[in-house]
C-alpha cells in the first residue's frame, strides 16, 4: 500500500466536489495516512503510564506491563471480533453471553473424557460461531437491525446457559490446556495469552488488509448499496463477519475460564462496554467503513491500563462505569460523527 | 385579458456550469391554465423551483400583482399564495387523510390539535378537490395511488393558493382518474385560480390548457394560445438544439443474423415493466430513449439481477439465465456490467481510495483463494488509469476528491476491469463536462467494436442520436418504438417519447 510521494511540482487535482482532498504535503504517505485517533490513543497510553508512574514506579516495570497485556488479551479477542462487525456499520451486543457460552461449553466438553478435553476449546469456539451465524443470519438475511437482533440473541444465550447449569451440574473446571494458554509462559517472559492475541491480531490484519473479504467489509461499511451493485455477495460477508465475532468472543470465554480456573455465569458481563470503547477509541468509525486494527490494539491497551489504574487507586466499580461511558462518548464526539464523505 | 397574477421577466438560474434557466419571461393569468412543455432538462423543474421559492433565481424579477417579490423559501411562496403539487407524492402514509391535508398548520385549541375542526376542514377541502368520497379519517396508506393524488390536491388547496403548480400531477393516474382531476382543475379555473400544468401527455394539454409555453435549453422559446399550433409544430419547437459534442463515426450496422449477446423476451416487473422483448448483438450500441421514468432504470436493474419477481426470459449468448443478484450477473459466464445512475451512492465508495474503488468489482481476477495479489492488482489498476486517462494526484487519495468526470471514469474503469461482454449504462454522462463526455462516447464505441453488447440509457436525445445504432423508446414500461440508423432523429425520438403515434398506454 506504499505509494510514491507526490512530487511538489505536480499540479494538484482541483477538488471540485468535496473539500476532502488532502493537500499535497512533504510528509511521507505512511505518516500522512496515520489516523489522528490512533495517534491520540497511543498518546493517551503514554500519558496514562506517566501518570501512573507518578503514583508508583512499578507502573513502568516490564512485569507490570506484561501482566497488563495478559489481562488485556481477553478483551483484545472480543474487541477484534467486534471491530470487524463495527467496520460493517453494525454492532454485536451479544458479546457478554457468547463469552460465557465459550467458557461454559468448552469446560462442559472437558467433562467428556480425553476426547472432550482435547476438543474443549474448539467446541466452545464452534458454539460461539453458531451463535454468531444466528446473529449474521438475522442481520443480513432477515434485515433486523443488529442492535436489536444481537441483543435478543444475547438474552437467548443467557437463558440457554442458565437452563443448562440449572438442571444438571456439568463440569465447569477448565482443562489444563485452557489454564496453560491463559496463564502460562511457554516462550520467554511473554504470557501465552499475549501470543494468542498476537496470532489472532496477525490473522485479522491479513484478513482485513489482504483479502477480498476484508476489502468487502470496508466497502459495505462505506456504502452497502455500491458494494452490492459491484457484484459482491454482501449478505454472505455480513454473515461471516458476525460468525467471526461470535467465534472470537467464545475463544475469549474459553481462555477466561482457563484464567480463573472455571467457567461461571456472567463471566462475560464486563466485556461489552470495554470492547466497544476499545474499538471506538482506536478510531474505528461507529458508522462503519473506517478503522485500522492498529487502532483497536491501541484502544485495548488504553482501556486495560485505564481499568488497572482505576483499580489501583481503588475507584469503586460505579465510578469506573461512569469514566468508561464518558470516555466513549467523548471519543464519539471527537471522531465518530460527520466524517463520512457524501453520507 | 386580466392583468397577470405572476409575471417573470429575465429569470436566470445557473447550477455550476449548467445554465438551467436563461432569461425566461412568462406571464400567468388568473382563471387560466398555462401548460409548460419541454424535453428532459429544458428547464421546467428549475422554473417551478424558482416560482415556489425552492431556489432563488440569479437574475431577473418576479412580479406578483404588480409588485416585485422575492421568495426566500417555500414557506414565503406559500404565504404569497403559490403552491405546488409535486409528482412525487408528499403524503405520510401512516397518518390519516385529515392529518395529512392539514399537516402544515392544523387547527389548534389550547395548543392541542382540534380534531373535530380538522376533520371538518379536511372534508371541505376534499369536496373542493372533487373527492367527497374519501373519508378524512382513512389512512393514506389504504388509498390507491389515484386517490392519494386527489388528497395531495386537497392538501395544496388547504394552503389557499392563488397560483397552483401541478408538476406531472397526472403521470401516475389512469385515464378515468385523470378525467376527475381535470374536472377539479377546470373548477378551480372557474374560481379564478391561475394554474400551471406540466405534463408530457399532448392529449391532456390539448384538453386542458388555455395557454402553452415551450421550453428549450432553459429558454421560453414560444408562448401561444392552446390549439393554435399543431403537434408537429410543437415538437419542432421542442427540438432544434445545437449539436456541440463530437461523436465517433458509426460502423455499418451489425448483420441481423448475428446471434444476440443479450436477448430479452416478455420481461415484466410489477406495474413498471410490461412485456419487453428485444435483443442486443455483439458490436451494437443500443439506446434506451423516452421520457425520464418510463421504466428504463428498472429495465437495467432487472437485467443486472437487482429486482425481485421479474417475469419473462433473459438469454445471454443464447443461454437462458436466472439473474438473482448482481453477483450472478457479473459472473464470468454472464459477463454483465452495470454503470449505475448515481455514481456517488451506487457506483463508488467515496471515502475509499481510487485504487480500492477501481479494483473492487474485479477482485476475483486479481486474487487467489480470496487473497489479493497486490502486484496483479496494481498492474490491472495502472493499466486502466492509463487507458481511460484518469486524472488523480495519487491512486491512494479518496475517490471523492476527484472531479465528477474523473469519478465517472473510475466507475466505468471499475467495470471494464471485469471484461464485460454486456455493458449496461444508466445515464453515464449526467453532470459531467463536455470533454469527458466525448471520451466516454469514444470508449463506448470501442467497447462495441471489440465485441461487447452495449445498452445505453440516456436522458439526452442528442446522445442517443450520436451514439446508438438502434434506439428503443419506452413509454409506461413498454417499448413503443424502435428506431434504427438514420431513422434516429430528434423529431422521431420526441414524437415517440410523447407516444403521439402509438396508442395511449395505460
Amino acid at each position: 500500500m506504499t505509494s510514491p510521494m507526490t512530487p511538489p511540482v505536480t499540479p494538484p487535482v482541483t477538488p471540485r466536489l468535496d473539500p476532502v482532498a488532502p493537500a499535497p504535503s512533504r510528509v511521507p504517505a505512511a505518516l500522512r495516512r496515520a489516523d489522528p485517533a490512533v495517534a491520540t490513543a497511543f498518546g493517551c497510553i503514554v500519558a496514562l503510564l506517566l501518570l501512573g508512574s507518578l503514583y508508583s514506579t512499578s507502573f513502568l516495570s516490564p512485569d507490570y506491563l506484561l501482566q497488563q497485556l495478559q489481562v488485556g488479551s481477553f478483551l483484545a479477542l472480543v474487541a477484534t471480533g467486534l471491530m470487524v462487525v463495527v467496520l460493517l456499520g453494525q454492532i454485536d451486543l451479544s458479546v457478554p453471553w457468547i463469552v460465557t457460552v465459550g467458557g461454559m461449553m468448552s469446560t462442559a466438553a472437558a467433562g467428556h473424557g480425553a476426547v472432550g478435553t482435547a476438543l474443549a476449546i474448539p467446541f466452545g469456539v464452534l458454539c460461539g460461531i453458531g451463535f454468531g451465524l444466528v446473529n449474521g443470519f438475522g442481520v443480513a438475511y432477515l434485515r433486523v437491525p443488529s442492535m436489536i437482533f444481537t441483543l435478543g440473541v444475547d438474552a437467548v444465550a443467557q437463558g440457554l446457559m442458565v437452563l443448562k447449569t440449572g438442571g444438571s451440574a456439568p463440569q465447569d473446571m477448565a482443562t489444563p490446556l485452557m489454564r496453560d494458554l491463559a496463564t502460562g509462559r511457554a516462550l520467554g517472559p511473554v504470557p501465552n495469552a499475549v501470543w494468542v492475541w498476537v496470532a489472532v491480531g496477525a490473522a485479522t490484519l491479513f484478513l482485513l488488509g489482504r483479502t477480498t473479504f476484508g476489502r468487502a467489509v470496508y466497502a459495505i461499511g462505506n456504502r452497502e448499496g455500491a458494494a452490492y451493485l459491484s457484484g459482491v455477495r454482501t449478505r454472505r460477508v455480513t454473515l461471516v463477519a458476525f460468525a467471526i465475532s461470535g467465534g472470537l468472543s467464545a475463544l475469549a470465554g474459553a481462555l477466561l475460564a482457563g484464567y480463573s480456573g472455571k467457567a461461571y455465569q456472567g463471566m462475560g458481563d464486563g466485556y461489552l462496554l470495554p470492547a466497544i470503547a476499545a474499538v471506538v477509541l482506536g478510531g474505528t468509525s461507529i458508522l462503519g467503513g473506517r478503522g485500522s486494527y492498529l487502532g483497536t490494539t491501541a484502544g485495548v491497551i488504553l482501556i486495560t491500563l485505564l481499568q488497572s489504574i482505576l483499580s489501583v487507586v481503588q475507584m469503586p466499580d460505579a465510578g469506573r462505569q461512569v469514566i468508561y461511558g464518558t470516555v466513549i462518548l467523548a471519543m464519539l464526539l471527537l471522531y465518530g460523527r460527520g466524517n463520512k464523505v457524501g453520507g | 385579458m386580466t392583468p397577470p397574477l405572476l409575471s417573470l421577466s429575465g429569470i436566470a438560474k445557473r447550477y455550476g456550469a449548467t445554465r438551467a434557466l436563461d432569461g425566461v419571461d412568462l406571464a400567468l393569468h388568473p382563471g387560466r391554465i398555462h401548460a409548460v412543455l419541454g424535453e428532459n432538462g429544458a428547464g421546467k423543474s428549475s422554473l417551478i423551483k424558482c416560482m415556489a421559492g425552492v431556489v432563488q433565481p440569479d437574475a431577473g424579477t418576479m412580479t406578483l400583482d404588480g409588485t416585485p417579490v422575492r421568495f426566500a423559501d417555500p414557506a414565503a411562496a406559500n404565504a404569497a399564495g403559490i403552491v405546488c403539487v409535486f409528482q412525487e407524492l408528499s403524503l405520510i402514509p401512516d397518518l390519516s387523510v385529515a392529518d395529512n391535508i392539514l399537516a402544515a398548520d392544523p387547527p389548534r385549541r389550547f395548543g392541542l390539535i382540534d380534531r373535530r375542526e380538522q376533520r371538518h376542514r379536511a372534508e371541505e377541502l376534499l369536496a373542493r378537490a372533487g373527492a367527497e368520497d374519501i373519508h378524512p379519517l382513512a389512512l393514506v396508506r389504504d388509498l390507491p395511488l389515484s386517490r392519494r393524488q386527489l388528497v395531495e390536491i386537497a392538501k395544496a388547496l388547504g394552503r389557499r393558493p392563488r397560483l397552483l403548480i401541478l408538476d406531472e400531477a397526472t403521470s401516475a393516474l389512469t385515464a378515468r382518474d385523470v378525467a376527475s382531476v381535470f374536472r377539479v382543475l377546470k373548477d378551480l379555473r372557474r374560481q379564478g385560480l391561475a394554474l400551471v400544468f406540466i405534463s408530457h401527455r399532448m392529449g391532456e394539454i390539448a384538453e386542458l390548457a388555455d395557454d402553452c409555453s415551450v421550453f428549450r435549453n432553459g429558454r421560453n422559446v414560444a408562448t401561444f394560445p392552446a390549439g393554435t399550433r399543431s403537434d408537429g409544430e410543437v415538437v419542432e419547437m421542442m427540438i432544434g438544439r445545437d449539436y456541440s459534442h463530437a461523436y465517433p463515426a458509426k460502423p455499418p450496422p451489425v448483420p441481423e443474423a448475428t446471434p444476440p449477446a443479450l436477448a430479452v423476451r416478455d420481461l415484466g416487473w410489477g406495474d413498471r415493466l410490461h412485456g419487453l422483448s428485444f435483443a442486443v448483438r455483439p458490436g451494437e450500441v443500443v439506446g434506451l430513449g423516452g421520457l425520464d421514468g418510463q421504466g428504463q432504470r428498472e429495465l437495467l436493474l432487472a437485467l443486472f439481477g437487482v429486482l425481485r419477481g421479474t417475469s419473462g426470459e433473459v438469454r445471454v449468448d443464447g443461454r437462458p439465465v436466472a439473474l438473482a443478484s448482481p453477483a450472478d450477473a457479473k459472473a464470468a459466464r454472464n459477463g454483465i456490467a452495470l454503470i449505475p445512475e448515481d455514481r456517488k451512492t451506487e457506483g463508488l465508495m467515496l471515502p475509499m481510495s481510487v485504487r480500492e474503488n477501481l479494483s473492487f468489482a474485479s477482485l476475483g481476477r486479481v486474487s487467489r483463494g480470496g487473497v489479493i495479489d497486490r502486484g496483479a492488482e496494481r498492474r490491472a489498476v495502472d493499466e486502466m488509469v492509463q487507458l481511460l486517462a484518469i486524472k488523480a494526484a495519487d491512486l491512494d487519495v479518496p475517490v471523492a476528491s476527484l472531479s465528477g468526470g474523473n469519478q465517472q471514469k473510475v466507475v466505468l474503469a471499475k467495470w471494464l476491469m471485469t471484461r464485460p461482454r454486456i455493458v449496461l449504462l444508466a445515464d453515464p454522462t449526467r453532470g459531467i463536462d463536455v470533454g469527458t463526455k466525448a471520451e466516454i462516447y469514444r470508449l463506448l464505441r470501442r467497447l462495441a467494436d471489440e465485441g461487447a453488447a452495449v445498452l445505453l440509457y440516456s436522458t439526452d436525445y442528442a446522445e442517443l442520436i450520436g451514439c446508438c445504432d438502434r434506439v428503443l423508446v419506452l413509454y409506461g414500461g413498454r417499448i413503443v418504438r424502435e428506431l434504427a440508423g438514420d431513422a434516429i432523429t430528434e423529431r422521431a425520438l420526441v414524437a415517440s417519447a410523447l407516444n403521439m403515434n402509438g396508442a395511449e398506454a395505460a
